[in-house]
């Protein structure tokens, strides 16, 4: 009696979990299929900026699509240089189950907090100081030739290897082999070449869009345009980087000695090198501080291009509200107001009332939904801070070369000039060069003689 | 006239004519009325602001078990991304915030880090001493309800700040804390030091503090209708072992506690208005410089563990009390070694405030004073063991009834002799420097916590269900949830330790690009699916729970033949709990008494004419 | 039912012995061990690991033999009415005191030559762990840090065979955990404290560093490594790196027309 019925219970009972595990199991592999492939964004930022109509996005999406291919499955034409094989070492989902060959880098390594398009803007970016870099502009800040030329392969590999110190950027050279640092870097100049044309696309379509007719789609979509127009003046810039190479002259002779350091701090507070100016009397970084950079700039200006649709007519709320109130007083015959004339001028100024609210509207609601993108495509942007010199931190490398280049060009898409020029020699940039590489051994400096700290003193 | 042994209340002479568990007395008899609630009471004061005891503990099982599974859940993400890392999540991927579909690595912090936090506050401390202490602690003691109601109340209501800071936490930026559920500083303190340590830190730190006012309420109260409480005749060492261990425990709470609160409110000042007390000088975090300093990290681990290692015993001696009455009664013998068992609880408890350090031995703390700790530390195996020795030497020579409470309590001991012996391992100091932090620690805390206390949690479940609700839970589909969850278990846990010895890191969100740790992914991957598995057959544990709610066998008053005093009430009982006036003749293990026919003999049972009441216990 | 129960519990016992003896044989154990005070550690972790799992065959044996003989459905003996047994209680009281006392006192020397005996000797090199990687910095030629000639480095630590080293280990924001599974060697790097480590590796090679406290989103992927090198071979990067690291000239041309 009690076994069978235990052992109807018990069947029953094995009958709800089999099948609640089922249920389970499917609902698991629903979401493993279920889940959209992996898309690039679209520079939202730049397409708000230039008010590029949703038609037109659709369009700018499907060329690069055609030229890009997608995150899971990259494309390149031979223009670019870029080689297919490293790329899709590089791209796709994570995956190492083939034997030895890992694919899906960057999105191991790099995707939380670079995106998925290269923008910056993966979900770990917001919290970063400094944010991680967007690709999608072509401007990387450290290089080794002139401001504004692309980064030569090996400027890439050295950040990838080392990293950027003080920054969230972590050195690879132990983590991954050289193939695959190679692959990452080819993955980057793709975003990156994929970024700025779709800029350039988008610059097209700023420049031949008819104003009278808004749904006739100008863009052209030929090869030859393509090609031609886009493609190629990037290419080239990324295939001429090395062209751009600064050679200094060797440091002088008394290089890294007390005289030349001293010479570096004439420069260093003089007018000639005017370093103080950002970063400060005391080498802080505690000079000018309210300046952005070019990253920031782009989303400042986005901004203010958006809100000023809404500025650009200004009054339009007050003289909307005029006429209003006008056709009412004249509808209603109040006071002095002349009636209308005929029920059709009545009809006439209503249309009118009608179409002036609907430009207005239109154009707010325009201009909120610029800004809404804008603000879900970027990041707040924040004021680039000078270089504290005394912390002994060089993100784009501590060899004296690296500071050179900083110094002899600048940082691009930073307010940190280039100082080479005819006022200022060779000879002097090497003195500053030492001067800095000093100014953390100083007193003050954190990387001078070991300061006792809390620590634990034994034996 | 029989001779009762002097309860604490002094009642020498007992009112006659309540000899067995005496059905025919009228609930008017009882004390429901003289008590003032539960008259004409509404629906409001009591179903949901319920002063009785019971019904509040049963608002407890209710929010802790519904924890338990997102608890569960959150470690079912946790060991996705260890076995396929980086790929889809499934039904969860659209929450996590990275893109593709992946996880995003501070999501991984988040969710060990909510797991444990939901686990250990919001489920273990919980359901132990706010359910079933709040439950059984009158009904055993032969009390109406608690000292105090009111406080019992607000015990209960003050855990939903906490439900709503812990669980709003996963609403804001970071999507929750992720400093781990120990919350060292500086990660915890200063907000540019993850994404998690935002709002999402501070809501924390809020309901931490919450959880434990609601604690120390419960432990106030739970002391002081222990010691004042008790029916006559119900000295201290004829409680139950339940009611020891939740004694127990709410002291080491109400001593421990005030000392986590304090640096729960140190770090909100630190995090708040820069105070420092955690911060030292000159640290630049995420380029972010702090403006106070002269503060010690190392301050707060002293500080929590000083309130957490005791936390450690405090979920886990009140499962150990439950699981000894569970096996007194389904071994139909008296527990062998009382007071032994009382003492090692105590011994523990005492232990438990000197081995803090443990945690901390390569912290940067002192190695000289690593070695006392770990001296203590070893000497606190020591009370573990003899409960362990008693238990198996209770159930020698007895009549074991695999029941499913009886099973799930079994599970109890034999796995409690795994998670003892492995804490062997991290007290050895140097051996502790290779397996600290690795997944030898989990796995010793996993068999602690979950194949112990949560296991022991579920053994009471089933036990003290048809008190709570008047119908049992049918055995069959209890057996199978055993069973399966038993597996289960074992086969997800006691791989770390294995991997442990190979000094695989815990909290790592990605351990396979590490050349030592690469070929542990097959490994990790079966650990995965059984844990997947684990958590679906919990779902024959929720059927069974509900379904017996409505459709399970009625229980009566006293279906295990048990002889402690809340069997002798209705299933469930009415306000005021008894409807007679419980007198309390023995100790509550007299299973096989030579002096009764039956193989139980319960507390309040008169003895037969001619037999003196034999001594509280002893031998 | 009482015995297939009773045997489930078996499982436990067959399947936790049967677990830590096939393990070794697919590698599951302690990683190699190429430090001078590791085999101790080892050597402690072995011990322990006979000593509880004898406690554990026992323990679980009882336990099960208990369950199998003493099932209500066959046990027909009457229940055995005892509360205890005084002579038993010290029995298992004492044993286990005494065993565990000596394991305290017999692990005394393993741990104060990993964490007291500091040698007398000038850090090797200072570890300054930062979220997300070991910063590291070699004293110049002069042996003296915080001069001009220091070197700096990013996780990838060499260090030579066969000689004492001493690291000063320090953190820059939160805490980190320098963890060498190889060599037996755990440190917590705490931000404020400078905390001494040493260690003597006596093969060369490449090993794992493992950052083993939780550090933030990217704790995971703060990998380093340790190369351990004969002193040739040490001193021959070292002055290569010094090299690298005074470089004041472009990379020639002719290495990147590609």
């Amino acid at each position: 009696m009690t076994l069978t019925r235990n052992l109807t219970q018990q069947l029953f009972g094995l009958q709800s979990c089999i099948g609640l595990t089922v249920l389970v199991c499917l609902f698991a592999l629903t979401g493993c299929d279920g889940s959209p492939p992996a898309r690039f964004h679209l520079n939202m930022v730049a397409q708000s900026k230039e008010r590029v109509d949703e038609a037109n996005q659709q369009q700018v999406a499907d060329i690069l699509t055609a030229m890009f291919g997608t995150p899971d499955n990259p494309f390149v034409l031979p223009e670019t240089g870029l080689d297919i094989n490293k790329l899709r070492r590089a791209a796709g989902p994570v995956s190492s189950d083939k034997i030895g060959q890992r694919t899906g880098l960057y999105r191991e390594h790099c995707v939380h907090c670079h995106g998925i398009s290269g923008d910056g803007m993966g979900p770990t970016a917001a919290f970063l100081k400094p944010y991680p870099r967007d690709f999608r502009q072509g401007v990387f800040k450290f290089k080794s030739n002139a401001l504004n030329a692309m980064p030569t392969d090996e400027d890439l590999m050295r950040t990838l290897k080392h990293g950027l110190e003080n920054s969230a950027m972590p050195s690879f050279e132990v983590a991954l082999p050289p193939a695959d640092l190679e692959a990452l870097a080819e993955y980057v100049k793709y975003l990156s070449m994929r970024g700025q044309t779709e800029l350039a696309l988008i610059a097209q379509v700023f420049e031949t869009v008819d104003d009278d007719d808004k749904d006739k789609r100008l863009l052209s979509s030929s090869r030859e345009m393509l090609l031609d127009t886009v493609l190629l003046p990037i290419a080239e810039q990324w295939q001429n980087a090395n062209d751009s190479v600064v050679r200094p002259e060797e440091p002088p002779a008394d290089f890294g000695s007390l005289a030349s350091i001293e010479k570096g701090r004439q420069l260093f507070f003089g007018n000639k090198g005017g370093c103080v100016k950002c970063h400060g009397t005391t080498a802080l970084g505690d000079g000018q501080t309210t300046d952005f950079d070019a990253w920031s700039k782009l989303v400042i200006d986005a901004k203010a291009a958006a809100e000023g649709t809404i500025e650009k007519q200004p009054g339009a709320r007050e003289a909307l509200s005029k006429k209003i109130a006008e056709f009412e007083a004249r509808k209603n015959k109040v006071g002095k107001a002349e009636p209308f004339a005929s029920p059709e001028a009545e009809q006439e100024a209503k249309d009118s009332i009608a179409e002036d609210e609907k430009t207005y509207v239109e154009n707010e609601f325009f201009s909120h939904m610029q800004l809404r993108a804008i603000d879900e495509f970027s990041l707040p942007p924040r004021n680039i801070e000078p270089r504290n010199l005394r912390m002994g931190y060089y993100r784009g490398g501590r060899r004296p070369i690296d500071i050179y280049y900083r110094l002899a060009t600048g940082i691009y898409g930073t307010p940190m000039p280039g100082i080479a020029g005819p006022a200022v020699t060779t000879e002097e940039i090497w003195n500053i060069v030492d001067y800095v590489l000093a100014v953390p051994l100083e007193p003050g400096g954190q990387l001078g003689a070991d300061r006792t700290m809390a620590a634990r003193e034994r034996n | 006239m029989s001779s009762v042994t002097v309860g604490s209340h002094g009642h020498g002479d007992s009112k006659s004519g309540h000899g067995k568990h005496d059905h025919g007395h009228s609930a008017a008899h009882g004390h429901a009325d003289a008590h003032g609630h539960g008259h004409a009471a509404g629906f409001i004061s009591t179903y949901v602001f319920s002063k009785d005891h019971k019904v509040i503990g049963i608002q407890f099982l209710f929010s802790t078990l519904i924890w338990f599974l997102v608890g569960g859940l959150l470690a079912l993400a946790v060991r996705w991304q260890l076995a396929w890392p980086w790929s889809n999540v499934p039904l969860l991927e659209h929450l996590y915030t990275a893109e593709g579909g992946q996880m995003a690595p501070e999501t991984y912090t988040m969710l060990f880090t909510m797991h444990a936090t939901v686990m250990i506050f919001l489920v273990i401390i919980p359901i132990l001493a706010g359910a079933f202490g709040n439950y059984l602690i009158p009904l055993m003691i032969g009390a109406d309800d608690m000292a105090f109601p009111t406080l019992n109340m607000l015990s209960y209501w003050f855990m939903w700040p906490a439900f709503f800071f812990f669980g709003g936490s996963f609403f804001t930026a970071g999507h929750g804390a992720s400093s781990g559920w120990t919350s060292y500083p500086t990660l915890s303190s200063s907000p540019a030091a993850a994404p998690g340590s935002g709002t999402a830190q501070t809501m924390w730190l809020m309901g931490l503090t919450f959880v434990g006012v609601s604690s120390m309420m419960g432990s106030v109260n739970y002391m002081t209708t222990i010691i004042q409480m008790r029916a006559p005749g119900m000295s201290m060492f004829r409680m139950p072992l339940t009611i020891w261990s939740m004694f127990i425990t709410a002291v080491l709470q109400a001593f421990a506690l005030p000392v986590l609160t304090a640096a729960g409110f140190m770090q909100l000042m630190d995090r708040l208005w820069g105070t420092g007390f955690f911060t030292p000088e000159g640290s630049i975090i995420n380029n972010t410089m702090h403006t106070a300093g002269g503060g010690q990290t190392l301050l707060w681990q002293h500080l929590f563990w000083f309130y957490s290692h005791p936390a450690v015993y405090i979920m886990i001696l009140p499962a150990m009390g439950m699981v000894s009455d569970i096996i007194a009664v389904f071994a139909r013998k008296p527990i062998f070694g009382y007071k032994p068992m009382v003492y090692s609880i105590a011994g523990i408890a005492g232990l438990g405030f000197i081995v803090w350090g443990h945690h901390m031995f390569v912290s940067g703390m002192n190695p000289m004073l690593g070695m006392t700790f770990m001296v203590s530390t070893m000497m606190i195996a020591l009370p573990s063991a003899i409960k362990v020795f008693n238990w198996i030497g209770t159930l020698w020579g007895g009549h074991i009834q695999f029941a499913t409470p009886m099973l799930f309590a079994l599970s109890f001991v034999s796995m409690f002799i795994i998670g003892g012996l492995s804490g062997i391992f991290m007290a050895a100091t140097p051996v502790d420097i290779f397996i600290h932090d690795t997944y030898f620690i989990v796995a010793h805390f996993h068999y602690v916590l979950f194949s112990g206390t949560a296991m022991g949690v579920f053994g009471a479940i089933y036990f003290w269900y048809p008190k709570m609700f008047g119908r049992m839970m049918n055995e069959g589909l209890g057996k199978i949830h055993f069973a399966t969850t038993f597996i289960l278990l074992n086969l997800v846990f006691f791989p770390m330790h294995v991997l442990g010895a190979v000094g695989f890191p815990r909290r790592l969100a990605d351990p396979y690009h590490y050349d030592t740790f690469r070929f542990l992914k097959p490994l990790n991957q079966f650990m995965t699916i059984c844990a997947l598995l684990l958590v679906t057959v919990q779902v024959v544990f929720i059927f069974n729970f509900f379904y017996s709610m409505f459709f399970g066998k009625t229980a009566g008053r006293n279906p295990w033949r048990s002889n402690t005093l809340e069997w002798q009430t209705p299933s469930p009982p009415g306000h005021g709990n008894f409807d007679f006036q419980p007198v309390v003749y023995r100790g509550p293990y007299e299973y096989g008494s030579p002096e009764v026919s039956t193989d139980f003999y319960p507390q309040t049972q008169e003895p037969p004419p001619g037999v003196s009441n034999p001594p509280a216990h002893g031998h | 039912m009482g015995k297939i129960w009773s045997l489930l519990f078996l499982l436990v016992l067959i399947g936790g012995v049967g677990c830590f003896l096939v393990a070794p044989s697919y590698n599951l154990t302690l990683p190699q061990d190429v430090s001078s005070h590791g085999h101790a550690i080892d050597h402690l972790y072995v011990f322990i690991l006979v000593l509880t799992g004898v406690v554990f065959v026992a323990t679980q044996a009882v336990f099960f033999w208990f369950l199998w003989k003493y099932d209500a459905a066959n046990n027909r003996e009457p229940v055995k009415y005892t509360h205890g047994s005084h002579t038993l209680e010290i029995v298992w009281t004492i044993i286990p005191a005494a065993t565990l006392l000596f394991i305290a006192l017999y692990q005394m020397n393993a741990w104060a030559s990993s964490k007291m005996r500091m040698p007398n000797i000038l850090p090797t090199v200072e570890v300054s762990a930062r979220q997300f990687e070991w910063r590291l910095r070699y004293p110049g030629p002069d042996q003296i840090l915080g001069t001009r000639d220091d070197l700096f480095h990013v996780n990838d630590l060499h260090i030579p065979v066969n000689e004492e080293i001493l690291i000063d280990l320090k953190s820059q924001d939160v805490l980190h955990s320098f963890f060498l599974p190889n060599l037996r060697v755990k440190q917590d790097a705490v931000p404020g404290m400078k905390i001494p480590v040493w260690f003597k590796a006596t093969e060369t090679g490449s090993y794992d560093i493992v950052c083993a406290e939780l550090c933030g989103w990217g704790h995971y992927k703060m990998k380093g490594r340790l190369v351990v090198q004969s002193r040739q071979d040490y001193d021959r990067w070292l002055q290569e790196m010094y090299k690298a690291q005074a470089q004041t000239a472009s990379p020639p041309a002719s290495e990147e027309d590609n």
